[in-house]
């Protein structure tokens, strides 16, 4: 299964994994950062007074959560931008810009409605006290919102966005199929080159473990520091 | 303004819930001036936390009106001196109005400092500094001055509803609402906060109290206002009420809770 020759050919290659690396890391960072931005907008929408923006948002979440991620990414890929010429530069002088932003859409529409039920599941479980107390000094909705409900709400969800931040990196490996240059494209490469799909696929294992579980352990040193200044 | 210029006066109040199948509020007509200290009083589920929501508006009325310093708080527009239409915006005069609730409500994720000084800085651009000063003196004159920079995690109840009272009088309001201010307390706790509160009524603030403490009621409320089944039953000075209740309701209330 693995022999040292399988990985002295594969060792030869190591460049693309660091390719790889790069590409997963830059994908997976811009899907938290673009997914949340969404999520939060697709959440207010969600509790929105206005029914037809809560109505979109529902649809929105209830659809990409009951359909298939790679579904959804060759719509996005193979239809949405099929018409649309992307400037094809290069990030990082290798990622395909034309293969990669589609990847990026595709994977914060995807976290975009998941992450937007934990956003609402976290404001709404802040006592409406809070909102009350709030409104009674003159604040506006808005400065509520942000100053008063969010900090406090993000606190709360915390470890549900690492987990939602860690299930990302791993998926976002299926961005593969689009030619996106992650680290399972890297697998697929040097398997091509090298005849030999053991030794890559058991360090992109090893890639994706380094990646993740330092991630899930440094959110929980950040929550549990955030806790104790005002635990409820 | 003279003192007894009337600052809030409400007429036809009411409030329904469940499509008016429960009546919390069923026509309630009374006017506030300024300096009135008015306890309101009533068994459980009478309506008078409700009434006191509906004074700034954080219960919004089913029908009738609130005037706010001449302002009905409860229309979208109003007409101002120089008779032109303006829409109203609730914040302005919430600010007006502190209030003060059963379980305090003070920002878990902000210490005492930063839960009074966030609203003038925030909605009076005030700058920090001299919302800090402020701050601090209140606190002083509330005997919490070595508590600034706790959280509230790290109070006692009393100490808490302390806070929650200078974080209202932070915003200079015109009138102060307490809503139970005492309920959720340990009975030794009790006392410290209404000190607090008869000080304040001794400074000439307007306050509207709803409370249980039948002998804080009678001995800082300067209107006692009775209230059983969403109306107001029976008003007058506290020697009218408790020494001399006309209403059965009333007489049958005192029975049971002197």
């Amino acid at each position: 299964m693995f022999t040292s020759a399988g990985f002295a050919k594969t060792w030869q290659y190591i460049q693309l994994f660091k390719e790889g690396l790069i590409c997963t890391l830059s994908l997976s960072a811009l899907t938290v950062i673009f997914g949340f931005i969404f999520a939060l907008i697709l959440a207010l929408m969600r509790m929105s007074k206005i029914k037809p923006l809560s109505w979109f948002a529902t649809c929105y979440v209830e659809l990409f959560r009951a359909t298939p991620m790679l579904v959804q990414l060759f719509i996005v890929y193979y239809v949405v931008f099929a018409k649309a010429s992307l400037p094809n530069f290069k990030l990082f002088g290798f990622i395909r810009f034309e293969r990669f932003f589609p990847g990026v859409v595709a994977l914060s529409m995807n976290s975009g409605a998941y992450l937007s039920e934990i956003i609402r599941a976290g404001i709404q479980s802040i006592d409406h006290g809070q909102t009350e107390a709030s409104r009674s000094l003159g604040l506006s909705s808005r400065q509520t919102l942000f100053d008063i409900v969010l900090p406090q709400a993000i606190k709360n969800i915390l470890p549900a966005i690492a987990n939602e931040f860690v299930t990302i990196i791993k998926e976002s490996s299926i961005c593969y199929t689009i030619g996106v240059q992650e680290i399972m494209y890297a697998v697929a490469s040097i398997k091509g080159a090298t005849y030999r799909i053991a030794e890559p696929l058991l360090i992109a294992t090893a890639v994706y473990f380094c990646l993740t579980f330092p991630t899930s352990k440094i959110i929980a040193y950040f929550e549990r520091r955030m806790s104790r200044g005002f635990k409820r | 303004m003279a003192s007894n210029a009337e600052l809030i006066k409400v007429t036809g109040l009411c409030k329904h819930f469940y499509n008016g199948d429960l009546k919390a509020l069923d026509g309630v007509d009374y006017s506030i001036n300024k300096g009135d200290v008015v306890v309101v009083i009533g068994p459980s589920g009478s309506g008078k936390s409700t009434f006191l929501r509906c004074l700034n508006l954080l219960e919004v009325p089913t029908s009738g009106e609130v005037v706010f310093k001449g302002v009905d708080i409860t229309k979208k527009y109003y007409t101002d001196k120089n008779g032109n239409k303006v829409r109203l915006n609730i914040d302005e005069h919430r600010r007006k109005m502190g209030m003060v609730f059963q379980h305090f409500n003070l920002f878990p994720h902000m210490t005492v400092l930063a839960n009074m000084t966030l609203a003038p800085i925030k909605v009076k651009k005030m700058d920090k500094e001299t919302a800090e000063k402020k701050a601090r003196k209140l606190l002083e004159r509330v005997g919490l001055a070595d508590r600034a920079d706790a959280y509230p995690i790290q109070l006692s109840g009393g100490q808490k509803q302390r806070v929650a009272i200078v974080r209202a009088l932070m915003m200079e309001p015109e009138v102060m609402l307490f809503d139970e201010p005492t309920s959720a307390l340990d009975p030794e706790m009790v006392g410290e906060v209404l000190e607090v509160i008869r000080e304040l009524a001794q400074s000439g603030m307007t306050m509207v109290i709803v409370t249980h403490e039948m002998g804080f009621a009678k001995e800082v409320g300067k209107k006692i206002v009775f209230m059983a089944d969403g109306k107001i039953v029976e008003t007058g000075s506290p020697q009218e009420i408790f020494d001399n209740p006309k209403s059965p309701r009333l007489q049958d209330f005192l029975r049971k809770v002197l």
